[in-house]
């Protein structure tokens, strides 16, 4: 689009919405220092809330099995979605279009409706929920936004260069593992980072999973914030968005770094 | 080298599918034999199956039927890695993630060549292709030209039997094609290996090749050397597509011992040339005639004769000239929407515009019989 | 070796190797069939199980009795449950309305910036979202509650006098689906508006066109991919939402999906949650197609 310079009123609306979606984060990590425990106004500063914060065993727990959970399905799922671009954008088989239509259901369905579906699964198959069952179910909704991100980065492919690694003498799985994949790897770790972030952030699907003794930091949060509502909570946000902010600003250089 | 030829096809059909369900004749029954060490050029329109060809002898694609032979060994099914050909291509595909070193060395690595011996053959092929010391950089930091050099350097550095090569100038602006054009000509001399080559530019095809097979609608209408081609076209297509010419229709009228006399239709005369082909007397022709194997003369008012002149003639009016200097390009109208290109030399340097013809010139066309090509008409 | 003699290949030996590396079919079936075998499992036949199982009944204890019958469907109906699928859709609808047009002249802001700043500015946007959106929805409540921030701010500057009491309303659900939704929106308008070669809109301008008439001629009806696209993936999930009414909105305020939580957790009467996933399927699934035959997934826009 054009340059020009954008009026003024567009300017300023847009510092508005810029304020709207920032201020209520900024609101969490001020009063995450905050003495009151009521998040209503400030009384003064302390560290108190990150003192409980670390010594609560149910948040580590939490986050241990969170992190474990994201991992597994992350790896799963990148590997067996690439796979699955790949065979989509390349390939011409029986079963295309019913394979194309499978893999889009998890992206247009109601998160509810896939849990419940899941959550009926197991139970009739007999299959004990808990961290097992959460990470089975992220994978499958992983799989589908994986295929996506790296299908869209297969687009101009320039498949002359695997025939010409085939032609100096590289068989099939060599020119996959020598030009291929270091080709794709930008789209691959694309959909990995995607896939990485909905398993960390799933509330709705790893809810109906989970198991009684199972949980994560998304059910952990939510159960606080609908029962015990303390300052916690924000210290917790907190070093969530600190964490988080640290390693995009890591991804930014390192992607500057390349280029 | 065991075998005579560098490449054979013998009997090769390539049939693909298409998208409604039918197929379509890439290759249709072709044989070639090419020789060791030559210079040899496909060269036909898109889609004519020149570049289906190629990628049958590299092992791209498998022949729905007949054989292609590398050195008098049949191929098979075999895939390229197994192959002893290599292949530049249209848009180089170097490897963008690795350098241009490694881009080169490579085919050397799948052949688990020692690593000393890799950077002596790397460098010597870099050297080869003008561009030493570029190792460190990365393809994307290259211009086109050096590009398609390190492509061929990459293919040249395995000391393939036979190089194949697919319009690798193509992307090239037109100084730099010409200059590219010679270095190859002069690498292929220098190195002695069968090139392969794939175009649809006649001229470049011309220029560089041992021998040419010009090739449409995957059919190798004729394989021989430039001058072959050029000087006897055995259809008119070839005739078409290789440089110039003017095309009269007749039919023929009687077939003498060296002469085929034809009847033109417009303008109705007779002309007479040499036959290509087993021409039957009826046979409708199209006779074939270039621009620049004729020559003008002012209309002296005589009657236009056909009968014992060393020339057929004929005569017409001008009615386009275009001085491009070191020639002028004439058209002269025969009759009613017929027209004939005639280029005439310049030959003498004047300022005296009586010495260029001008438009409305009524002149004669002197063209002598062996200049004139009587080739079987179209039947499609 | 004679020239000119012909060497016969040897006979080659069959290998399921060879069989995949010359078919290419085969090759793409191989590839796809981890995620066919897998998406199977845990998403079709998972489905196919609610969907008969939304056709079956509850039993006295508990257990699912094997009766087809519609009485979930027909329950559906009743002005209780009617109620909160119109209300959903509403809900659905207003969400998508209101990101695209609170979304829609951001989006415009950012496509029109400076290149360089343009990577930075959406980053801006995304940022939050890689928050969880738990957190995000706790801090509005926090904002919202009656005596909290909002109304804090809103009697210091003596616009109100008494506390408004937003949360646990349909206003406060609202606006937290507005403010988890709006990346969604911005982001396909965003990729859509950017497209718009320059060379359009000093065409429309030569050719005698204001730059209202341009906006609304040109750069509006191309930027019509992105709507969709962001429509898709606001709409969607805002019918299926039950995280924000059940933070936000309190007991008043319930939508399509905390009526299934319910069934599924607390009632335990699955025959009917699953009856009713099915028709929130339904609504979203007819208006997706609706909108994917028209005008494609928008899938050139993740290029």
């Amino acid at each position: 689009m054009s340059e020009k310079k954008p009026s003024l009123w567009l300017r300023i609306y847009s510092i508005i919405i810029y304020g709207f979606i920032y201020t209520p984060i900024f609101i969490l990590i001020i009063f995450s220092f905050n003495t009151q425990k009521l998040n209503t106004h400030w009384e003064g500063f302390t560290l108190h809330w990150y003192q409980v914060l670390f010594h609560d065993a149910q948040i580590l727990l939490a986050t241990r099995n969170t992190l474990m959970i994201a991992v597994i399905s992350t790896l799963v799922a990148t590997i067996i979605g690439t796979m699955a671009a790949l065979a989509m954008y390349r390939y011409r088989f029986p079963l295309y279009n019913a394979s194309e239509t499978v893999m889009y259901i998890p992206i247009v369905i109601p998160e509810v409706v896939m849990g419940i579906s899941l959550l009926v699964f197991f139970v009739m198959i007999n299959f004990t929920l808990g961290l097992s069952t959460i990470t089975l179910s992220h994978i499958a909704f992983s799989i589908p936004f994986v295929a996506l991100v790296v299908r869209a980065r297969l687009h101009g492919y320039d498949k002359a260069i695997d025939e010409a690694a085939m032609d100096l003498g590289a068989n099939e799985l060599t020119t996959f593992w020598r030009v291929t994949l270091p080709t794709i790897m930008p789209g691959v770790l694309a959909g990995a980072m995607l896939a990485l972030t909905l398993s960390l952030d799933d509330y709705v699907i790893t809810y109906f999973t989970a198991g009684p003794g199972s949980t994560t930091l998304p059910l952990r949060v939510y159960s606080m914030v609908k029962t015990a509502v303390t300052p916690e909570i924000n210290a917790l946000s907190t070093l969530w968005v600190l964490i988080i902010f640290i390693l995009l600003v890591f991804g930014q250089i390192a992607q500057r770094r390349k280029t | 080298m065991k075998s005579e030829f560098a490449v054979e096809f013998q009997d090769v059909v390539k049939l693909f599918p298409t998208p409604e369900g039918g197929q379509v004749n890439a290759v249709d029954h072709i044989s070639i034999e090419i020789n060791q060490g030559e210079f040899f050029s496909l060269l036909g329109p898109s889609g004519c199956g020149k570049t289906t060809s190629l990628r049958l002898m590299a092992g791209f694609e498998w022949p729905t039927s007949g054989d292609v032979l590398i050195d008098g060994e049949k191929m098979g099914r075999k895939p390229p890695y197994q192959r002893p050909v290599n292949t530049v291509f249209q848009n180089y595909a170097l490897f963008q993630h690795m350098t241009v070193f490694q881009n080169v060395a490579f085919g050397l690595e799948m052949d688990k060549v020692p690593n000393d011996e890799i950077t002596r053959r790397v460098n010597e092929a870099l050297e080869m292709v003008k561009l030493p010391g570029m190792g460190r950089r990365k393809p994307k930091q290259l211009s086109g030209g050096q590009q398609q050099r390190i492509a061929l350097a990459r293919a040249l550095v395995k000391r393939p039997e036979v190089l194949l090569l697919d319009e690798p100038l193509g992307a090239l602006d037109l100084k730099l094609r010409k200059e590219m054009q010679l270095e190859l000509k002069a690498l292929q001399e220098q190195v002695g290996i069968t090139f392969i080559y794939v175009t649809h530019d006649q001229e470049e095809a011309l220029t560089m090749s041992n021998r040419i097979a010009v090739m449409s609608r995957g059919k190798a209408l004729q394989i021989g050397s430039s001058i072959e081609i050029y000087e006897r076209p055995n259809c008119k297509f070839v005739a078409d597509f290789i440089g110039e010419t003017n095309f009269l229709s007749g039919t023929v009228k009687a077939i003498e011992k060296e002469r085929v006399v034809v009847a033109l239709s417009t303008p109705e005369q007779e002309i007479k040339g040499i036959g290509i082909g087993e021409l039957r007397i009826g046979q409708s022709v199209a006779v074939s005639i270039r621009p620049e194997k004729v020559h003008l003369a002012d209309d002296d008012g005589s009657e236009v004769v056909s009968q014992g002149f060393p020339e057929n003639q004929l005569k017409g009016r001008i009615i386009v000239t275009a001085y491009i200097g070191s020639d002028t390009r004439i058209v002269v109208e025969l009759g009613p929407g017929v027209r004939m290109k005639v280029w005439e030399q310049n030959a003498i340097s004047t300022l005296d515009p009586e010495a260029y013809y001008s438009v409305g010139d009524i002149v004669r066309i002197f063209i002598p019989y062996d200049n004139t090509l009587v080739l079987p008409e179209d039947t499609v | 070796m004679i020239p000119g003699q012909v060497i016969e290949e040897p006979k080659r030996k069959f290998s399921i190797m060879r069989l995949f590396r010359e078919n290419s079919r085969a090759q793409g079936l191989l590839l796809i069939s981890p995620t066919n075998i897998y998406l199977f499992i845990l998403i079709v036949l998972p489905l196919i199980l609610v969907t008969i199982l939304s056709f079956l009944s509850r039993g006295t204890y508990g257990q699912v009795e094997f009766k087809f019958n519609l009485s979930n469907y027909v329950r559906l109906f009743d002005p209780l449950y009617a109620k909160v699928l119109v209300f959903s859709l509403l809900v659905g609808f207003g969400t998508t309305v209101i990101c695209i047009l609170v979304g829609y002249p951001l989006a415009y802001f950012i496509a029109r910036a400076p290149a360089r700043q343009r990577s930075l500015l959406l980053f801006l946007i995304l940022l939050p979202f890689w928050t969880n959106f738990i957190i995000r929805i706790f801090a509005w409540m926090i904002i919202l509650r009656s005596g909290g921030l909002l109304d804090s701010l809103l009697q210091w500057l003596h616009i109100t006098q008494a506390p408004l009491n937003l949360l646990y309303s349909p206003t406060a659900v609202m606006i937290g689906m507005v403010y988890e939704f709006l990346p969604f929106m911005v982001l396909p308008l965003y990729t859509s508006l950017e497209k718009i070669e320059n060379s359009l809109l000093e065409a429309a301008a030569d050719l005698g066109a204001p730059p209202w008439k341009a906006f609304l001629r040109v750069t509006l009806p191309l930027s019509i991919p992105g709507m969709i696209a962001g429509t898709i993936l606001t709409f969607i999930p805002a019918m299926g939402m039950f995280v924000v009414p059940d933070i936000l909105g309190g007991a008043k305020t319930i939508l399509i999906g905390n009526v299934i939580r319910n069934q599924f957790l607390t009632a335990r009467d699955w025959p009917f949650g699953a009856a009713a996933s099915m028709v929130l399927m339904l609504m979203t699934m007819v208006l997706t197609l609706y909108y994917t035959r028209k005008a494609g997934f928008g899938e050139e826009l993740l290029v």
